[in-house]
Order: structure tokens, then sequence, then C-alpha cells
């Protein structure tokens, strides 16, 4: 029945979004209202059907259906409910569900939202993102259907005269298995996903990917539609920030599961998959930095199409390479069949929209503004700012994906490229990155002498250089990370001192208390200063990477019960451990207790442990090492429990990761500002439109007709 | 829609287009596109290439760990059972009485058995072959060239029966049994001159 | 004559005892620390694991390869020598940087090369920017400015107010 509800749900899903995108092309292309109404309502169908399908998948999965085969692929009776629930996701079939349902989700909400504001854009901005939400279901309903079912058929070549068959119709003769004997041999999910981050991890990466999906379709129908004024970016900006903040949540999380539950005392590997992700994320910053020289002067017009064209591609193409296995990685799904549609979309949208642009192009539109801007201008300095996320963007695709292909189909030789190349790589473009984050919002729009730029840097400046000097006085000596740390002070010193500037402006001009003015600013002018605590995030999470890449130190000892290792400052003493304890789900588990203390006073027991989970027989079984983490500001004290010897000592690997903690907090500060950035400011409309007209003076930008 | 948008659409001015030509920029990028496009896609076609598992057998040739060089083009006229294992792989242990045994009786009927020893330490597979005795032909396979680039294997151990024209007749994923080989082999054999 | 030969004799004595010494010097495999193993370890990659590097992987294989690691430090290698041992036997995918020169460069250079184009373009389009006239006003004139659905929604604006 489930099974049942599910697969028509999902299948008018398709046809709805299929009809969506052929009628509003028609309405589109004959100026046809009708048409277009009744596409916008057959694309706003298409959530609801997959929420449905997914509902259904869902209470399977609670309910444990193992007939369905996902269900059965993805859990076992052990598996307890919260897992049931992320087990959604877990593996390829219920996660391109998920992805479709999300995906409707912001296609519905952008044709609420932005409906009667770009009205001229809808037309083709339904066809776009339905085209793409048809093809993903496509994939879902025609090649990896996760409501495919096991049967018994009858067989007389078999031993027992029957066979099981795997399906998405019953097919002749056949009967439902038994099922006991389903529940008996389930399989469950990879222990590696059963973890509190599965919870969230993928889901906000997810909405990152898919949001990028709304920009890009304003951008095409944009293109298509010849209406090439600033409509569209003003659709795409707001999204684009949505979309980034899921992506940066995301890409936060992953290295915070990866960090508490992967045992390799780090955060961030460079495996494909995860720069993958991280691409989309540097073009998307590039692009929400641009698009505000376009919005201000009218300039590079056609290179923010490039700009959002590329973030789109670059989304398609992680999640073709995560899911086809283009390359080896820890993250990758099994090999599948939608390898090649993947492939061919991902060409497909790339190709037609570079095509599109250049067609414009060539017909004239897309000029851009004959405006003059100089050298250290914040126009300028934004374009160095693009240059440098494109750099990173290209040399880490190329150490991904690029070398690894070249070298082997035309020098036959595997190879792979890991921390130590990305770390020499992508460095000094970070660096520059931060450089220009301290020195752009010092400058102002179309011209600056260098005098008053230097001017401004004067505080910030000095502010840094006191940083510096609080890293000697804690013990950092080398001039690498000094240097590091001055850069990246000076960058977080520049967004302070600019809310200060403003408060300071705003608490003269109309004599509010200092608390009242720096809530006003941000209320005022929610994108520039919530742009700036961005930048603080950023500037937080830059030490915090300093101190834990640069500084880190490890060891591995094997200690006799009893035993204390001195190391980095901390004495850690193996107090005992118990083997074979049993969880709920199975799992057995050696759990370790350890005393942490440091100068003679004790700080925390920790328990690293080393899980192994119960598989089938013919399965190699599946082992986890949990660290036990004593954390402070100042570092993380991070055990691992790497075996136990026969002799009843145990070999431990001990992390001490300076300033780490500060890449989380980092991140909490960067979601809070993209939430303040993004809030949506109703009731501001006219005062500042008539203040941005006034100051515009004679018309420009306006299409050759 | 509404009626004042005829303004704003925007339409080609016909006297200006095809007088532009792309410029030098455009093309470049545009071949930048296309270059990575069709370079992925090559690499994506070559990666779906599974392991051969009928036709032609790839030819290499292995260096024993008794300084033979064997040929696999060279065997044609005997059957071989190509076997990739290694020493820190549990399944070969279990495998390697019956490949010991299988070689014994069948070597004098026109089967070659040979191991390749997958991404291991000579010094292991030298000590792996010492402990269970076996005597057959093995050698490492230097760089994975065999084992990934020509075989595309994806773990050990794993097996193919190549006839003796050269052509994989049977792969196996997982751990051999001796009656499984010889059910496999027996049919090849079959016709040929008794000794 | 007899000082020379008598010098000879030294230089060869030298020789002997320094080759005995360096004999003498390969140390017993356990008292090579975990620590330097992992420093070798960390520059490889495992040979079979998909992008795994070999100090965190945890596999048998991995542990047997560390422990080899350990046995050839103890035979006094140096950890380029190591590295390269492991890259001739399981190829240039075990090691994190490529050891042949041609793919090394290959990827290394490359991103400093894509930085100097995006540089370099980069500095074309401000380098445009910047001999423009300064102060510009587009000169020609339209019937109607460009975002028609914005002045309307102003004009209802006003006219509501």
């Amino acid at each position: 029945m489930l099974a049942e509800v599910g697969l028509i749900a999902l299948a008018l899903a398709f046809a709805s979004s299929v009809y969506a995108a052929v009628v509003s092309l028609i309405g589109a292309r004959q100026h046809r209202t009708v048409w277009v109404d009744s596409a916008r309502n057959a694309a706003l169908l298409t959530f609801p059907l997959l929420a449905l399908s997914s509902a259904a998948l869902l209470i399977a999965l609670v309910t444990e259906q193992y007939q369905i085969a996902y269900v059965w692929q993805v859990t076992n009776p052990t598996t307890p409910t919260f897992f049931r629930i992320t087990a959604l996701w877990g593996s390829q079939q219920g996660s391109l569900l998920f992805w479709c349902l999300l995906m409707s989700l912001f296609a519905f909400v952008a044709l609420l939202v932005n409906w009667r504001a770009h009205h001229r854009l809808i037309p083709y901005f339904i066809t776009y993102s339905m085209v793409t939400l048809a093809f993903f279901i496509g994939l879902v309903v025609f090649m990896e259907n996760p409501f495919a079912r096991y049967w018994i058929v009858p067989d007389a070549t078999a031993a027992d005269g029957v066979r099981v068959v795997y399906g998405v119709f019953i097919p002749a003769n056949a009967t439902a298995p038994d099922p006991v004997r389903l529940a008996e041999t389930a399989r469950g999910l990879n222990p590696l996903l059963r973890h509190f981050g599965m919870i969230i991890h993928p889901p906000m990466l997810y909405l990152g990917f898919v949001g990028f999906l709304i920009p890009f379709a304003f951008a095409m129908a944009a293109l298509a539609s010849g209406d090439l004024s600033t409509g569209w970016i003003r659709a795409a900006r707001r999204w684009t920030l949505v979309a980034w903040l899921f992506l940066s949540l995301g890409l936060l999380l992953g290295g915070r599961w990866a960090y508490d539950v992967l045992g390799w005392g780090g955060y961030w590997g460079w495996d494909p998959v995860e720069n993958a992700a991280f691409i989309p994320w540097l073009v998307g910053t590039a692009f929400l930095h641009s698009v505000m020289i376009q919005e201000k002067r009218g300039m590079l017009k056609v290179w923010n199409m490039v700009l959002i064209i590329f973030t789109f591609s670059a989304v398609i193409f992680g999640t073709f390479a995560t899911r086809s296995g283009l390359v080896d990685s820890v993250h990758s799904f099994a090999q599948s069949a939608i390898g090649t549609p993947m492939f061919l979309f991902w060409a497909g949208v790339t190709l037609i929209s570079t095509a599109l642009i250049v067609r414009r192009r060539q017909q004239g539109a897309l000029q851009s503004e004959q405006a003059f801007a100089g050298l250290l201008s914040r126009e300028s300095l934004f374009v160095l700012n693009n240059v440098v996320f494109i750099a990173l963007a290209l040399a880490i695709f190329w150490g991904s994906f690029g070398a690894p292909i070249v070298s082997e189909l035309f020098l036959n030789t595997d190879i792979t490229l890991g921390p130590d190349y990305f770390n020499t790589v992508t460095v000094p473009l970070f660096l520059v990155m931060y450089v220009l984050m301290g020195v752009a919002p010092l400058s102002a729009w179309g011209a600056v002498s260098g005098r008053s730029l230097g001017r401004a840097m004067i505080v910030p400046g000095a502010a840094a250089l006191a940083g510096v000097a609080l890293c000697y006085l804690l013990g950092v000596r080398g001039a690498g990370a000094l240097f590091g740390f001055g850069i990246v002070i000076f960058a977080g010193a520049v967004a302070v001192f600019e809310i200060a500037r403003g408060a300071a402006a705003r608490q003269r001009a109309m004599h509010e208390n200092p608390l009242l003015a720096t809530v006003r600013i941000f209320t005022r002018n929610r994108r520039r200063y919530g742009g700036f605590i961005i930048h603080l995030g950023i500037t937080i999470i830059g030490i915090g990477v300093i101190g834990s890449t640069l500084f880190q130190q490890e060891t591995q000892r094997t200690l006799a019960p009893g035993a204390t290792l001195s190391f980095a400052g901390y004495e850690m003493t193996f107090n005992d451990v118990q083997t074979g304890q049993i969880a709920d789900d199975g799992r057995v588990m050696d759990i370790t207790r350890l005393t942490v203390s440091r100068d003679g006073q004790t700080l925390a027991t920790i328990r690293p442990r080393h899980d192994v989970y119960p598989t089938s027989p013919d399965q190699t079984a599946i082992a986890m090492n949990i660290p036990g983490v004593y954390g402070t500001l100042e570092n993380d004290f991070y055990v691992l429990l790497v075996g136990l010897q026969p002799d009843g000592s145990a070999t431990f690997k001990v992390y001490v990761n300076p300033l780490i903690n500060f890449v989380w907090w980092g991140g909490l500060v960067l979601i809070f500002g993209t939430i303040v950035a993004a809030w949506p400011h109703e009731g501001q409309q006219a005062p500042a439109r008539l203040r941005r007209s006034a100051a515009a003076g004679p018309p420009k930008g306006h299409a050759t007709a | 829609m509404s009626d004042l948008d005829f303004l704003q659409e925007f339409r080609p001015d016909p006297a200006a287009s095809g007088r532009r030509r792309l410029s030098a920029g455009t093309i470049v990028l545009l071949a930048g596109i296309l270059s990575v496009v069709v370079v992925i896609g090559i690499a994506f076609v070559r990666s779906q290439q599974g392991r051969p598992e009928s036709g032609m057998a790839p030819d290499f040739t292995l260096t024993t760990f008794d300084g033979q060089q064997i040929r696999l083009s060279d065997l044609r006229g005997q059957v071989v059972v190509l076997n990739f294992w290694a020493s820190w792989c549990a399944p070969c242990r279990e495998e390697a009485p019956a490949l010991q045994s299988i070689w014994e009786n069948y070597r004098d009927r026109g089967v070659l058995v040979l191991g390749v020893a997958y991404a291991d330490d000579p010094d292991d597979s030298r000590a792996f072959n010492a402990e269970f005795g076996l005597t057959y032909p093995s050698g490492p396979d230097i760089g994975t060239v065999i084992s990934k680039d020509q075989y595309h294997i994806t773990g050990v151990p794993e097996t193919f029966i190549i006839d003796r024209n050269g052509e994989i007749v049977t792969f196996i994923f997982s751990t051999i049994t001796e009656p499984q080989i010889r059910a496999i082999l027996d049919p090849l054999l079959v016709g040929e001159a008794s000794t | 004559m007899p000082f020379r030969g008598l010098l000879s004799l030294l230089l060869v004595f030298g020789v002997l005892i320094g080759t005995a010494i360096g004999m003498l010097a390969q140390a017993d495999p356990t008292t090579i620390t975990d620590d330097q193993v992992m420093d070798v370890a960390r520059s490889l990659y495992c040979p079979v694991c998909p992008n795994e590097p070999l100090d965190t992987c945890q596999t048998e294989a991995c542990y047997r390869w560390r422990e080899d690691i350990r046995q050839q430090l103890a035979a006094g290698r140096t950890h380029d020598q190591i590295i390269a041992d492991f890259v001739a036997r399981y190829g240039e995918r075990a090691s994190a940087v490529p050891l042949d020169p041609t793919l090394n460069a290959l990827s290394l250079v490359t991103p400093f090369v894509i930085a100097a184009i995006a540089l370099a373009l980069g500095a074309v389009v401000v380098l445009r920017w910047r001999r423009r006239q300064p102060l510009s006003v587009a000169v020609s004139s339209s019937p109607m400015p460009a975002d028609a659905s914005a002045y309307r929604a102003r004009l209802e604006e006003d006219v509501r107010s």
C-alpha cells in the first residue's frame, strides 16, 4: 500500500514537472498568461506530491516494511527510530528522492514569493527549474526507484523452485517474501552514518545545493526572455544568500562530524567529494560580491551571468561526481547507472547556458556601463576578490579532478593529490583573500586615493599589530604563523571598526545611545552590516584553522594500565578498559577510561572507544574509533583508541589541536551574520528606492531597442 | 504579463547581429569549457569500464618471486587460473590450499595456476607462500598495473579462468573452492590427448 | 714513501671502521617510535583504500604497511627513500604528492599558472576601467526608463499615498 502511494505520487510529480516545463515554455513564447498560470500551478503541485511520496517512504522506514528494497538495505530490526528517519537520505535512492523534495520546496517558495515582483521572468523561470526537477525526478522514477520491492517468483531452474526478484512492478505469479525472513537478513545503515550529524549534515548540504537552482533559473530566464535589466539580479541575490547559508552550514557540520566521529583528528580532508561541495561555495561567494558592482555601477553584467551559471554547473558536477563513482572517495555512493544521464545533464546545462550568454552578447545585450573605476576603488578590489575565488575554485578542481583525470588518461598513471598539494596551493590565495577582506570595505565606489585608503587602514592595522604582539606573548614564534594571524586579525579588525564607525555616525546623527545605534544600523542596512559579521566569522574561523593546522601536535604511544603519558603540557593516565560492552544496536564496544590533567590538576575523564558493528558473516566487520576529547578555547586534547594489545596495554593516538574551537564558534558567527544579511526587510522599500533613484542621475542600463 | 512589457523586451538589433565576431576571450572561454566537458566525459566513460569478464584476457608480463618472467600471451595452449591475492587478505588464506591442490592435480593436464600479489609487501608475500607451501608461479604486481589498470579488480581475492585461446571464461568474485574450480576446468580440458 | 703508505692504511682502516659503525647503527625495530613511523606514513596514501592517508587508515593491510615502514626505518632508510620505495611498489597513487617530476610539475605548477592567468585577466579589466573618463554620463536617451515595472509601482504608490 505504501509503496503504491509513494510510486503514484512520484509518477504524478514527474508528469506535473514535465507539464509545467512544456506549458510554461509555450506560454512564454506566445505571451499567453493563461498557459503560464497553468504551468505555475503544475509547478506548485510538485511539492505536495513529492512530500507525499517522501512521507510514504518515511512511514515505510519507521514501520519496518522490509519488502521495500530500500528499507531492507538501509535499516534492520536493531536500528533505532532516530536513524530510521535519517535513513530516508541514507542511500542513493532515498537521498535522490529527498533531493527532489527539497528542490521542489525551493521552487514552490520562489513561485509564491517572487511571483508578482518578477513576473516577467517567471515563465522561463518555471521552464528551467521544472526541466531540472523533471530530470532528477526522472532519475528516481526510472533508474533509482526507492519503492522497488522484493518478490518471490517461481523459477524451475533454481534450487528450491523459487527466485528472489527485485522490481518496481509486480511480476507475474509473484508472492511477497516472508516478512520474518526479510527482517532477519536486512542489512542496516553503514555505521559511519549512525551519528547525530546524519540528521542535519546531508539536509543542509542538499538545501545549499538545490538552493542554487533558483538564482540559476532566474538568470536563465533573464537570458531567455531578454529582460536583462537588474531584475534578475535582485531576484537571484537573496536566493543565492539563502543557498550560501545552507551550504556553509552543511560544510561546517560535515567538518564537525568528521572531527567528532571519523577518528582522524581533523575536520577537512581535501577529499574530492568535500571539494566538490566547496567549489560552489567559492564561486557563489564570488558572485555575492561581484553582484554588488552590477547593482551599484552597472558593470560586469556578462561576468555575473557566467558566475551564477558556473556555480550551478559546479553543483551539478558535484552531485554527478559523487553519485557516479568518477573518482575514488570515502563519500562515494555505490556505482550506479545514473552516471551517464547525470553527465549528459551536466554537459548540457553547462554548454547550453554558455551558448545562450554568448548569443545574447553577440546580439548586443549585456552591455556594460562605460563607467570609470580607480585602481584602488571597491570595484577593482572586488574584481581582485573574484580573481582569488575563481583561482581557488579552479585550483581545487584541478587537484581533485583535473590532475588525477589528466594523469590517468594521458600519462597512464594514477595519482593522488593530498593535503600537501592543497595546502601549498590554497594558502597563498587564502591570505590574499583575507587582505582583500580587510582593504575592500575601507575603499569606496568609484575612486579612492591611496592616501585616504592608507589613512583608513591605520586603526585596523594597529589592531592587527597588537593582535600579533599578543600572539607572540602567548608563545607563537613562527614567522609564517605570526604573519598569518596578523592578516586574519586585520580583516576582522576592519569589520569591527566599520561596525563601530557606523554606530558612532548614527549616534551622532540621531542622538541615540550606542546600543540602540548599533542595533539600528543593522536593521537599516542588513546587507552591509550582516556582511561585516560574516567577515568577522571568517576571521575567527581563520584563526582556528591557522592554530589547528600549523600547531597541531600528535603522538602515538602504547600504555599499560595505570601508566601515564606526558604530552604537550598535559598528563594522561590510562585507568582501565572495559571490553565487550554491548550497546542497544548490538555493537560491541571497548571503552577505555583516561584521566587528563595539567600541572597536577585533574581536568577531566575521557573515554575513547572502539566500536565494532555487527554485520552478516560474509561481510567484513565495520569498526569505528570514537575519540575522547577534552576541549577548551585554547585547544582540544583529543585521544583515539588505536588498538588493544594482548598483554592488556592499549595503543593511543593523542592529538593536541590548538584553537580548533575557534573554527566552530566562527562558524556560528558566520551563520548568524548570514541570517542578518538575508533577513527580508519590508516597509523599507519606498525611502530606499527614492534615495537610490535620486542619486542615480540620468537613466542608464537600458537595452537597445 | 502586463501591457507595458513590450517596452522592456530585448529585441536584437537586426543590423547589429552578424556584425560582431566572437572575441578572442569568448573563444578561449568556450574552448576551455568544451575541453573540460570532453575530458570529464572520457574519464567518466573509462571509469565505467568494469572488469573484463569475457573476451581476450589483457596481456601482461609478470616477474615471479623466483625471478622468472611469465607473459600471459605465451601461455596460449594452456588453461590459466589467474588469481589475485594478498597476504593481508583473510579469505585468500582460506583458498590457498585449494589453489595449491588444483596446481598439483592439474599441472600435468595443461593448467597453470598463476598468482598475482596485489599491493603486497614482497616479504609478506613470500612468507605467505612459504606458510601454505605454494609452489605455483606467483609474483608481485608492481605499481598495481595488472590488477587495477588492466583487470579493474575491486578487492582480493578475485580469480579469472582463461582458456587455451587466451579468452576469459569465468570470473569468480570471492573465495574459490576446489570443487568449484574443478567443475570449471574439467569441461575446458575435454579433448586433450590422454597421457 | 712509508708515510704515504701509512696514510693509505689508515684510510682503509677508517673506511672499514666507518662501515662497521654504520652497520651497527641499524637499529632494533622496537626502538623506532610510532611517531617516527607516522611521520613517514603521513606523506603516503593507502594503496588500496579510496583517498585515505596511511597514518589514519585502520585496516589490517595499512597496519602491515606501517610495520613495513618501521622495518625500513630500523634498517636506516630515510623518509624520502621509503616513500620512493612505496611508489615503486604500489604506484604514484601511494604518495601524497607525485614523485615523478613531470607529474609533480603538472600537478603543482598548473594551479599557479591558472592563478596567474586569472590575475592577468582581472588586471586587464581593472586597467580598462581606469582608462575611461571619470564621471561619464550615458549619452543616449530613451522614451522610457529601463525598469518600467519599478517605475509603475512607484507611480501607483505615489498615487495611492
